[in-house]
């Protein structure tokens, strides 16, 4: 018995005999022509904010929103037409990021109304703003508190004690972090509406553990103990 | 330099070799113009000016130069890439989206001396041929941004940015371009969507690296801010100088990160390979904290493979093999990379007895289930499957099994994704799982029910409805 198995052979084809069907099509049969649409006449409607709301949240702040209501104000033209001018022409679409931040730090999160505004500005569809908004995490939907706390609870940080100071931040504002989700839902804000909460993930300060910003300042070596200072800091 | 005085209890230690972080924490320094002009500021720039661009690569190759933000690419070689026949622009684009947990050295750079990045720039661009760069800031560090514009506009000002810089008719202008707190953006090809002002999902290389194709389709060269202040310094020694620091294929100094559990954690810039584990982790950060002892390290930010402290390991290959112990290790890339793991950004995260793996791992496998693009299924998914694991082991609710389930989907991550995001991912996990198995798997019990809550209601539905 021999212990060698021969491996199948691929089997060959004849190709002669084979009958290759012509693949134009027979002379006697119709092409259907292309149906031409008159475009001139269709109205075109603009996209309009209730489809936009769809896809985005729509701000559900308790208490008392500390940011004016988006407007589009000469100032903020100025600064957007600036930002524009970093880019290429052909390229405005870069300025999607920088158009953003500037809507946000003038009026806290980024509202359905702004993104028609920085499409518009941009020249391209508002999806392509949404989808930037949407991705990102340092781009809110929802009413920020007029405090509004970042604790890193990376590693290092996390070793040093953050995820106590988060537990003694919220304790000092009354807010509830219960349903609070990093993906979904990362803020939570207070039944004040003054302060809101978020956790950060790693603010590059690894060697002060733990860090947090508050809006835009940066705090360092914030151990739990210092959270109540934090927060009258800036009270007065 | 030994008239340099720095602030009380920021003297840096008799190891350290200052270069980068020379002004860091420095008496009476501050980030604006005048005082880097009276040090002697933008005289390499004005020298790289006289220069032809190809000395000044030539330069930054003799130097052997390797990238500081991660994957440790010689920088040289990597601006040799742009097509020689190009006719596109070319772009540079400082990376300084810092986001590797562990790493904390560009912030420093940024806010305390700011224009050595921009001379390092300025040489830069001109040696690659760039007229347009973008410093890629993260959203974290707003005041960094505001301080990087001022620098720009000053140095403008002063005519080492513009329209014909000193009058050699080179251009270039430097925009700060503010990310979003993504993590991805940190990869290059992430950075570049992310420039073009979209979703920062990578794109796939090779065939072709940003250096053929990348911001709007024309070459581009990202480089990490650390490595664009090298530049500088090179440019200053010369090549043939700069390579005498640290050892061969390491050369130069190199920002060291500690954190984590010991006395006097910090930033060291120290020469490449010269210094050892034991002297960074003893003499330089004093050691561990009273009555612990160190358990393990994560050598290059916490994408590196984490290194037991009572480990051992053969370096080399045949007859130079050496046997060395964890704290004999020099920090260099290529004795950690030989040891398993990598010295990734020089983030240096330390952890003592008192640290239970398996929290550690949790927080780990939670970073990167956050910060997963969502692109490329195994990692979107994966990493989101290791965070529930391992939320499962920390919680006390899982089965032996399980570490060999978490280990399983670590290792269906690794090299199977678009960008290093996945074996970024991966690699922490893997590497637990290897060094720590015993302790994993002693905090799980074989009597936990391995059914979700989900499972277990609608068994309980089931029987409780007659058959």
């Amino acid at each position: 018995m021999s212990s060698k198995i021969e491996a199948p052979r691929p089997r060959s084809i004849d190709r002669s005999k084979l009958s290759y069907v012509s693949p134009s099509a027979p002379k006697d049969r119709e092409v259907p022509k292309p149906r031409l649409i008159d475009r001139s006449d269709v109205e075109y409607i603009r996209p309009v904010l209730t489809v936009l709301e769809k896809n985005v949240h729509s701000p559900v702040t308790p208490g008392v929103v500390h940011f004016p209501q988006f407007k589009i104000t000469p100032t903020l033209e100025k600064a957007a037409n600036k930002r524009i001018a970093q880019y290429p022409d052909d390229q405005r679409r870069s300025a999607v990021l920088p158009l953003l931040h500037e809507v946000q730090h003038r009026h806290g999160f980024i509202s359905p109304e702004s993104i028609e505004w920085v499409a518009e500005k941009l020249g391209i569809a508002a999806i392509k703003v949404v989808e930037v908004v949407t991705f990102y995490p340092g781009f809110r939907q929802k009413a920020p508190g007029k405090l509004h706390f970042r604790v890193c609870r990376t590693l290092s940080c996390a070793m040093g004690g953050s995820y106590e100071l988060m537990g003694k931040l919220c304790e000092l504002t009354g807010i509830d972090r219960g349903s609070a989700d990093t993906h979904k839902d990362p803020i939570s804000v207070s039944p004040c509406g003054s302060y809101s909460v978020e956790y950060a993930e790693c603010l590059a300060s690894c060697g002060t553990a733990p860090v947090c910003l508050v809006n835009d300042d940066f705090h360092e070596g914030v151990t739990p103990e210092k959270a109540e200072s934090l927060i009258t800091q800036y009270e007065s | 330099m030994s008239d340099i005085t720095y602030l009380p209890g920021k003297e840096p230690h008799e190891n350290e070799h200052r270069l980068i972080f020379k002004n860091v924490d420095r008496k009476g320094w501050d980030p604006k113009i005048r005082t880097y002009l009276a040090e002697g500021g933008y005289e390499m720039a004005m020298k790289a000016l006289k220069m032809k661009p190809q000395e000044v690569i030539d330069e930054v190759k003799a130097s052997g130069l390797r990238g500081r933000g991660g994957a440790g690419f010689p920088t040289g070689i990597k601006w040799g890439f742009i097509p020689p026949n190009n006719t596109k622009p070319v772009y540079l684009i400082c990376n300084c989206d810092e986001s590797e947990p562990g790493t904390f050295k560009d912030r420093y750079i940024v806010h305390q001396d700011p224009h050595q990045l921009i001379e390092g720039m300025v040489i830069s661009a001109y040696a690659v041929g760039a007229h347009v760069a973008y410093i890629y800031i993260r959203e974290e560090f707003p005041e960094a941004a505001i301080i990087l514009e001022k620098a720009i506009a000053d140095a403008k000002k002063n005519g080492f940015l513009g329209k014909d810089i000193q009058g050699s008719g080179f251009d270039l202008e430097i925009y700060v371009h503010r990310g979003a707190a993504a993590y991805i953006c940190g990869e290059e090809t992430g950075l570049i969507e992310s420039l073009e002002g979209k979703r920062p999902y990578p794109r796939i290389k090779p065939p072709y690296f940003p250096a053929a194709i990348g911001l709007y389709m024309a070459p581009t060269i990202v480089n990490n801010v650390e490595s664009l202040c090298h530049v500088v310094h090179i440019l200053r020694m010369g090549g043939e100088e700069y390579i005498k620091l640290g050892t061969p294929r390491n050369s130069g100094t190199r920002i060291v990160c500690v954190s984590g559990d010991v006395k006097n954690p910090g930033y060291f810039e120290i020469e490449v390979g010269k210094v050892t584990f034991q002297e960074l982790l003893y003499d330089m950060c004093g050691g561990p904290k009273d009555g612990r002892t160190l358990k393990a390290v994560i050598p290059g930010g916490s994408s590196s493979k984490i290194l037991r402290c009572n480990e051992t390991f053969q370096i080399g290959r045949g007859d130079d093999a050496e046997e060395m112990t964890f704290w004999q290790l020099p920090l260099d890339f290529d004795t950690l990379a030989a040891a398993g793991s990598m010295a990734g950004s020089g983030g240096v995260i330390v952890m003592d007895d008192t640290r239970r793996m398996s929290w550690i791992l949790n927080n780990i496998t939670h970073f990167y289930a956050h910060e997963s693009c969502g692109q490329c299924t195994p990692c979107r998914e994966g990493s989101t499957w290791m965070k529930k694991v391992s939320d499962r082991i920390e919680d006390g609710k899982a089965t032996p099994s399980d570490v060999q389930v978490l280990e399983d989907i670590a290792y269906q991550i690794d090299g199977k994704t678009v960008c290093a995001f996945g074996e970024a991912s991966a690699w922490p996990v893997e590497a637990m799982i290897d060094k720590f198995r015993d302790e994993l798997v002693g905090e799980t019990s074989d009597d936990n029910d391995t059914r979700s809550a989900e499972r277990i209601a609608q068994e309980q539905f089931l029987s409780s409805v007659p058959q």
